[in-house]
């Protein structure tokens, strides 16, 4: 019997009724993964000790909607006992010795954690091709990139392995290959999520985030996960609220602003055409839609390069190859251990960024490109909150294209920070964030929108993502509800 | 303008990065790298009206918290994820008059 493709309304009243008990939703999770084990979404399962907590729950009472639910961890979210490789050599052996404050969180919920996602090495890319376990496919076709950083999750979710997965969103990170899947993915307002246990990549952007098959299931995943946390400065004092509480309430009068870069020539036209449809689904439901400028996004590549890399190269230090992660054998010198380790233990694309960004921090150069892009990053701030006066939410689509071919651009050092440019200025911004599935290209590829809200709006953000999910009503099944 | 950087340029990110790197290699970052720093260098040219700086989304007031005695982790634990560590020391070369 198959339970994980109803909606957890159904499964859990079933859970409640004691018709299912949740080692069968574990049972099945895990028979799911290993019939899409070609799509190589996940770096490590957690099949022993899943199956031991899925029997300690059937004594105790389904007190919550998420109670005895599988989810699946992206690996750069720390879980104590269970590896954590960031899909890097660098981690490949480590073993967390506590858990992130939003592993502490789900397990406080009782649900069962699955396994470990793939992911780009140290959430560096746009595609999960930069793993040192190799990409994941896309399950609409699997000669197509999943998008990334969280390829492993979106692939997990659009395969209908199991409902829940977490990601993590530094310059689209959860948007973009939710695009790519068909699934929603959601990057909270910056603080709403504690980053407490999230491997740090750029600290003033990341942030980690739900993604489902549907948009209520987003929310009910989003309510489980926030919330202020002393042992992440950043985090924001905020009260309690349900996400879902705008979901089903229609867009009548609702403002909503088009950016006009984010629908310029850099879209490709087939991703463009399913936006109009959308636009006239919501016109004909009375929101007012208007095309709006906007200064600075066609900055955000290069706005995103500066910041991310400084960050990184400066998270990124350390790994040195003596407290924890890999080390290179036989060194010869303090030197030698830090050199070759790094060496070693980083990939390609990791070590240019970090670089760069270490070109960027270092003397004279600080002032000339980090004091400035943290001046144009308040530029770009200062246009969103102008809109905002006007506009309750501002969409686009959320990639320029649908997921390209595994061998397109591999060598190519920019392909990854363009394949971000409508995402990354949420990022920049610290505004929340969604994709939603809206349509298919030509060759059946999901196309994805992206819904910016103003800080802390994500309620609002679900109410037009419900709204236009339940209008289009998509079979975001690969291959067919099944 | 050159479509790469020179190995001594190259060289001297990958010290500041603390990062080894071989004659293949270099020869590709040469190229690599310049891509990306090409693109960087564009924002000496974006236009903005005022100097004020955001270097974060976050504003609210620093706040301390209560100066308690939390759960904290076991030196044996810590030490333990050492990859070269010796009862409860973690190994590395000599130090002292190396520079590094």
């Amino acid at each position: 019997m198959k339970y994980l493709n109803k909606s957890v309304l159904e499964i859990h009243e079933l859970l409640k009724e004691k018709k299912i008990k949740p080692i069968d939703l574990v049972e099945e999770a895990f028979e799911n993964i290993e019939n899409n084990k070609e799509l190589n979404a996940y770096i490590t399962l957690n099949k022993e000790e899943a199956i031991k907590q899925a029997k300690e729950l059937e004594d105790k009472e389904v007190d919550n909607i998420l109670f005895g639910m599988p989810i699946a961890i992206k690996d750069n979210i720390i879980t104590k006992d269970l590896l954590t490789t960031c899909a890097s050599h660098m981690l490949e052996n480590f073993i967390p010795l506590y858990d992130a404050t939003v592993v502490e969180k789900i397990k406080s919920k009782n649900m069962i954690i699955i396994g470990k996602t793939n992911m780009d090495e140290f959430a560096m890319g746009s595609t999960s091709r930069t793993s040192y376990f190799g990409a994941p496919l896309n399950p609409w076709n699997k000669t197509k990139i999943s998008g990334g950083s969280s390829g492993g999750s979106a692939v997990t979710i659009s395969a209908r392995d199991l409902p829940f997965a977490l990601g993590s969103d530094t310059g689209g990170s959860i948007r973009q290959p939710a695009s790519y899947c068909g699934i929603v993915g959601m990057k909270p307002t910056y603080g709403r999520v504690s980053r407490f246990g999230l491997v740090a990549f750029a600290s003033s952007m990341d942030q980690i985030g739900p993604m489902t098959k549907n948009v209520y299931e987003n929310a009910l995943l989003l309510n489980a996960i926030v919330g202020k946390d002393e042992r992440d400065l950043t985090s924001a004092e905020k009260e309690t609220e349900d996400f879902t509480r705008l979901i089903g309430k229609d867009v009548k009068d609702m403002k909503i602003a088009v950016p006009n870069y984010f629908m310029s020539d850099i879209v490709n036209e087939e991703v463009k055409s399913a936006i109009k449809n959308t636009i006239e689904v919501l016109k004909n439901a009375g929101a007012i839609v208007d095309y709006v400028d906007m200064k600075y996004l066609d900055q955000a590549v290069t706005l995103y390069q500066v910041i991310a890399l400084g960050e990184a190269s400066s998270n990124l230090a350390r790994f040195d190859g003596i407290r924890y992660g890999f080390s290179k054998e036989n060194p010869e010198s303090i030197k030698d251990v830090y050199f070759k380790t790094r060496q070693e233990g980083f990939g390609t694309e990791v070590k240019r960024r970090i670089m760069v960004g270490a070109h960027i921090l270092s003397g004279e150069n600080a002032k000339i490109y980090y004091d400035k892009a943290m001046a144009v990053r308040a530029a770009m701030r200062q246009e969103f909150k102008r809109i905002y006066k006007d506009y309750d939410l501002i969409i686009g689509p959320t990639a320029t294209t649908t997921a390209y071919n595994q061998t397109d651009s591999l060598d190519d050092p920019l392909k990854s920070f363009l394949d971000d440019v409508l995402v990354n200025p949420a990022n920049m911004s610290g505004l929340p964030g969604l994709n939603v599935p809206v349509g298919f290209d030509n060759d059946h590829m999901p196309i994805g929108m992206h819904i910016i809200g103003n800080d802390f709006e994500e309620a609002k953000i679900y109410q037009l993502a419900s709204f236009i999910e339940k209008e289009l009503n998509l079979d975001l099944t690969p291959g067919g509800e099944k | 303008m050159d479509d790469r950087l020179s190995k001594e340029e190259v060289l001297h990110v990958a010290e500041l990065a603390r990062i080894a790197i071989s004659e293949s290699e270099l020869e590709k970052y040469q190229i690599q790298l310049k891509q990306i720093m090409d693109s960087v260098d564009k924002i000496k040219e974006v236009e903005v009206d005022d100097d004020q700086m955001l270097i974060a989304n976050w504003s609210a007031p620093t706040k301390l918290r209560e100066d308690v005695e939390g759960k904290m982790l076991s030196p044996k634990e810590v030490i333990n994820n050492a990859p070269r560590h010796s009862g409860n020391y973690i190994e590395v070369p000599v130090v002292i008059g190396e520079e590094a």
